[in-house]
């Protein structure tokens, strides 16, 4: 037990004394979670709101397939983006293996059926008086998207919640797709795994303690949000 | 030249069906501008399907709704600022008091005195602007969030404003404050009122003409009696429903054991206690008068007639008022032909 103990007092020294390569870690998973979560947030939120709003041929079989997407296992994701961003695939030209924007990429794929079946959960759930009522104070059919995606606002806010949170603790993409360069496409997930493989234990407690700072500091902002 | 006032609706030949099922077929229907019109039908009559078609939020499957001699359809900008429909649900948005009610006004784009406005809108339906208009919307109750709904409806002045049982779930109090609003607009803007509600005595009291919808038609219009089944035969051959208090109403032969009778209150004498006695020809029930009223447009007098678990409505002739005394809780005997009864 005692080392683990040692590990947390270590950890706060990595921390707060400016390890170079903690932290280091700590931007290459900020960068990468922050692009794909752009990317997805993006795309996924108008095709949530497609897919929850709109009544169209074949809504099941589309919800059905993104649903099924809701469990692809990370690093199946990585094996095909590697495939794709390597050499020998057909964006190898791109140069995006073992980059930071490879990562972003296959966490956008993870990412993205998350936000999209959240978000259209959360738009089949509107009240289905809400559209008589916009109507009724006189939107057009643009104000009564946009009202409609305010109205779900804490719906689509916990879609992307939960994205981030998949993103931020994914390992198999970031291994396989960035490769764990150290100072380059080494995350903090890929660290402690490598860091943990060698016995360093304190400094993958460190890393763990910043995901779960992370995950706190972007859940106290939301709940500042909500609160607004 | 004279100016030819045109209806502020004109509904033509209109077909709605939800799921290939028809819901509502009206052939012909006109709405004077600044009037008050009543719907009245049981539930499922087609009484919210019509209020939504008029309110420019469905789009009727087949035939034609004119606004102002335009045809018109949902998101048209000739009717997109002109009606508004309040639901019997007070559904607000989640938002505070004040942005619920000036979401309509910022839609249009007219931002200046919103601020007025809103409080202007709040007071209107009895509520302080001070004490509500910063409240979120799960801070209300029931009625002030269905005042809430109509101040947000008002405040934008509209032209024709169509009110879903709107006091169907409220207290008493709200229920007031609601009605007395709603009649305000016509007076103060001369907004065109519709209603649907099934307080038919407030319908009738406020109402230019009331319209009877059923199973998703116009019946008639007026003041009517529609009686449910289910009819009992009896070995003479008629069909009695039960009323309770050993009390049956008697009729000719239905169509059908669940057939609903249409009664005209024109159709009915009053006559003093226990005179008469059931026939093939005349029919003879006895109740007690629970009201009496004057019918707004015509200035006729009506009675309604408890009797047992039924309240029929009866026109009171000039003959009847001069052969007998009416008052309120006085017992009376109600006279009327079986074969008179018209059925759906």
């Amino acid at each position: 037990m005692d080392f683990i103990f040692a590990g947390f007092i270590e950890a706060i020294h990595l921390l707060f004394g400016g390890d170079g390569q903690t932290w280091s870690a700590v931007a290459a998973t900020l960068k990468s979670s922050s692009g794909s979560m752009a990317a997805s947030l993006t795309l996924g939120i108008p095709l949530g709101f497609v897919l929850g709003y709109f009544d169209f041929p074949a809504k099941r079989q589309v919800r059905l397939l993104v649903d099924t997407a809701l469990a692809l296992p990370t690093v199946f994701i990585g094996l095909v983006v590697y495939a794709f961003i390597s050499n020998r695939g057909p964006l190898g030209e791109m140069g995006l293996l073992f980059t930071l924007t490879g990562i972003a990429i296959g966490q956008t794929i993870l990412a993205l059926p998350v936000v999209v079946a959240l978000s259209a959960t959360a738009v089949e759930s509107m009240d289905r008086h809400l559209r008589t009522l916009l109507i009724s104070l006189g939107a057009n059919r643009r104000q009564l998207l946009l009202s409609s995606l305010w109205e779900v606002r804490y719906g689509v806010l916990a879609a992307g919640l939960t994205a981030y949170g998949r993103v931020m603790t994914e390992v198999g993409i970031s291994m396989m797709v960035g490769g764990n360069i150290k100072w380059h496409t080494r995350t903090i997930t890929t660290a402690i795994a490598l860091e943990t493989g060698k016995g360093m234990f304190a400094t993958g407690i460190a890393l763990g303690l910043v995901l779960i700072a992370i995950a706190f500091g972007v859940n106290v902002c939301l709940s500042f949000l909500r609160k607004k | 030249m004279f100016a030819v006032s045109q209806p502020i609706y004109r509904i033509e030949n209109l077909v709605h069906r939800y799921n290939n099922e028809p819901v509502l077929a009206v052939d012909r229907l006109d709405i004077e501008p600044a009037s008050i019109t009543g719907l009245v039908g049981p539930n499922g009559s087609g009484k919210s399907t019509l209020l939504k078609l008029m309110a420019f939020i469905l789009r009727p499957t087949d035939g034609q709704i004119r606004f102002n001699g335009v045809p018109a359809v949902p998101f048209d900008e000739s009717v997109r600022f002109q009606v508004t429909l309040l639901t019997q649900d007070p559904y607000l948005m989640k938002r505070t008091v004040y942005k619920n009610i000036a979401y309509g006004l910022k839609v249009r784009g007219d931002r200046d005195n919103l601020t007025q406005s809103v409080h202007e809108a709040l007071a209107m339906v009895g509520l302080d602007p001070d004490a509500f208009a910063q409240r979120q919307w799960d801070e209300l109750s029931g009625g002030e969030a269905q005042r809430v709904a109509l101040a947000a409806r008002l405040v934008l002045k509209p032209r024709v404003l169509l009110l879903d049982e709107p006091t169907a779930s409220v207290d008493a109090a709200s229920s007031e404050l609601i009605s007395a609003a709603s009649m305000r607009a016509r007076s103060e803007w001369g907004t065109t009122l519709v209603i649907a509600s099934h307080d038919r005595q407030w319908l009738y009291d406020v109402c230019d003409e009331v319209i009877h919808l059923f199973k998703g038609m116009p019946v008639g219009t007026g003041r009517s009696n529609m009686i449910f089944g289910p009819w009992i035969r009896q070995d003479n051959g008629l069909h009695v429903k039960a009323l309770g208090n050993g009390k049956c109403l008697t009729v000719s032969a239905p169509p059908n054991e669940g057939a609903t009778a249409f009664i005209d209150p024109a159709a009915i004498r009053i006559l003093g206690k226990g005179e008469g006695a059931t026939t093939a020809h005349t029919a003879y029930l006895d109740g007690t008068v629970s009201r009496l009223s004057l019918e707004r447009p015509g200035g006729d007098l009506f009675a309604d007639v408890r009797a047992g678990s039924l309240t029929l409505v009866v026109r009171v002739s000039e003959s009847h008022l001069a052969a007998m005394t009416l008052h309120r809780g006085w017992p009376v005997t109600l006279a009327y032909r079986p074969d008179s009864i018209r059925w759906r």
